[in-house]
């Protein structure tokens, strides 16, 4: 345990590096976040009665959208770890006498957690300081802030698992860009990064409530504003977790399984 | 030009070696294409229509700019990626040959893949036009070509000026994707139904509305004012000041060393 978050420390320190992109990545944020917001309020304005959110929830769940961005879109791939298997780097991997499914795991994590802290507090601010309709709302009350602080917390973790286990799914593929960008486009929508599951087709919305992604975003932007309430919150919070650890058991078992297949390219 | 077809002829040909691959990522493009038109889809079956415009006439707009955005990414890849052709070095062998830079840049990569989107674009714009009933004259045929057209010059204009900063900046400007990606999501939807301060923004230092909106509103005959057929052309005058920059910024270039 000790080995993996001393790894976790020096992976978010080096993350945390890249300062001039975060502040690009600030302004891009803040400027999708206005847009959105826009979209949606020209929409609300034509046809206001036809909402399934509303207004102020669905403001105040865009610019939580914006905020985490960075956090849990969906088509992260991390470059170094697909690489290890083109340039032969596996072998190395192969050698340490540590879990390579957790090591990955912690990587991914750091480098994450790294990107969203440097940059999604000056997102929540600006969003609070704007005029009403524009702007992002307080928590509905301090017992759904804690709720959201903890699915954000917990949705975190899946998120991590989720991406771990495409890395660890397509281990053996050499070219693997257009399989994963699928993946992430189906698990992006579905998380409700896109637009909020409500608005989704109703057919669309069954297939979403079943899978894992929406416990990645849905869950705890809506429970922030009580879009979901706090005991309907505290049920789906105990499937969150269920699907964590459902999902990281695939992801280690998969990785045992690819990792007796490998064959290392060369180097 | 004759160099330009041939060199596209030859990166058809790399690009083709690899069919399966090309093949995965043509199909996950289209998927990519279809989370955007799934947002609009979804947000017009909750809503019916967004300041009095109606679905097809919004997917008009949307294919539109979609089309020169991915035209653009297609055919001028050289200068959507720029800031790599800086830092492997590779624009001083450029340099060295004997032609036109601009032309040598847009010739540097082509990405076949893309063109999934503009085939898709395309098919968008056909589905909205077919459903859309307009009542059809020359000049109305005129103004959707010029908006096609200015869709192109826009984009180009904007990869351009990103470029003529890689110049000094080395790095790719991630700040562009602000006016391409943020633009490209705004000039989906008309842009009159927005806000004032937004409109003026994007109609007189970025000029999308000359390219969609405007002439948009003649098309579907919102709008009986002749002269928005030739908005679309303003658009061309927008490129002046990019390719003077461009130069500019290429003839002081230092290279960074390899």
């Amino acid at each position: 345990m000790k080995f993996y978050l001393s790894y976790f420390k020096l992976r978010f320190i080096t993350s945390l590096q890249y300062k001039t992109s975060a502040l690009a990545g600030i302004s891009t944020q803040l400027f999708f976040g206005i847009v959105y917001v826009m979209v949606y309020l020209a929409f609300y304005n034509s046809n206001s009665s036809n909402g399934p959110m509303k207004l102020p929830d669905l403001v105040t769940y865009l610019w939580l959208g914006q905020a985490f961005y960075s956090l849990f879109y969906m088509y992260y791939k991390d470059p170094e770890i697909l690489d290890l298997i083109k340039n032969g780097n596996m072998a190395y991997e192969l050698i340490r006498p540590k879990n390579i499914y957790f090591m990955w795991f912690c990587k991914i994590l750091s480098q994450r957690l790294a990107t969203v802290i440097l940059r999604f507090l000056p997102v929540i601010i600006v969003g609070f300081l704007l005029p009403n309709p524009y702007g992002l709302s307080l928590p509905y009350s301090l017992s759904n802030f804690m709720l959201f602080l903890i699915t954000l917390a917990i949705s975190t973790l899946l998120m991590t698992a989720i991406i771990t286990l495409y890395h660890v799914i397509f281990l053996n593929l050499l070219n693997e860009k257009g399989i994963v960008n699928i993946f992430s486009t189906v698990a992006d929508i579905l998380s409700g990064s896109t637009i909020p599951i409500p608005f989704f087709p109703i057919f669309l919305q069954k297939i979403a409530y079943i899978l894992p992604f929406r416990y990645i975003i849905d869950l705890p932007f809506r429970i922030y504003s009580n879009n979901i309430n706090i005991l309907n919150g505290i049920n789906q919070m105990i499937i969150q977790i269920i699907w964590f650890i459902l999902i990281l058991i695939i992801g280690c078992a998969v990785m045992k399984k690819n990792l007796k297949k490998i064959v290392v390219q060369g180097g | 030009m004759k160099l330009y077809i041939k060199t596209l002829k030859m990166h058809i040909k790399a690009t083709l070696e690899y069919k399966a691959s090309f093949i995965i990522s043509f199909l996950s493009q289209i998927l990519v294409f279809f989370s955007y038109y799934f947002i609009i889809l979804s947000l017009f079956d909750k809503f019916g229509n967004i300041k009095g415009f109606t679905l097809y006439e919004v997917l008009l707009c949307f294919s539109i700019i979609q089309f020169g955005f991915s035209f653009c990414e297609t055919f001028i890849r050289g200068i959507d990626q720029f800031d790599k052709l800086i830092i492997k070095g590779d624009f001083d062998r450029l340099l060295i040959r004997p032609q036109n830079i601009l032309i040598q840049v847009i010739c540097y990569d082509l990405d076949l893949v893309k063109m999934s989107r503009l085939v898709q674009s395309l098919i968008v714009l056909v589905i909205a036009l077919i459903n859309l009933n307009i009542e059809w004259t020359i000049l109305k045929l005129l103004t959707l070509i010029l908006m096609l057209l200015s869709a192109i010059a826009i984009f180009f204009g904007i990869f351009l000026l990103a470029a003529a900063f890689c110049f000094l900046t080395v790095q790719g400007l991630e700040v562009r994707n602000l006016f391409t990606d943020g633009g490209k999501h705004i000039a989906q939807y008309p842009i009159g139904v927005f806000n004032k301060g937004f409109v003026l923004f994007f109609t007189v230092i970025i000029p999308y509305a000359f390219v969609n909106y405007y002439p948009l509103l003649y098309v579907l005959g919102k709008s009986n004012n002749t002269f928005y057929v030739l908005t679309p052309l303003i658009v061309f005058i927008y490129l002046i000041p990019c390719f003077i920059i461009f130069n500019k910024g290429a003839k002081r270039y230092q290279s960074v060393g390899n």
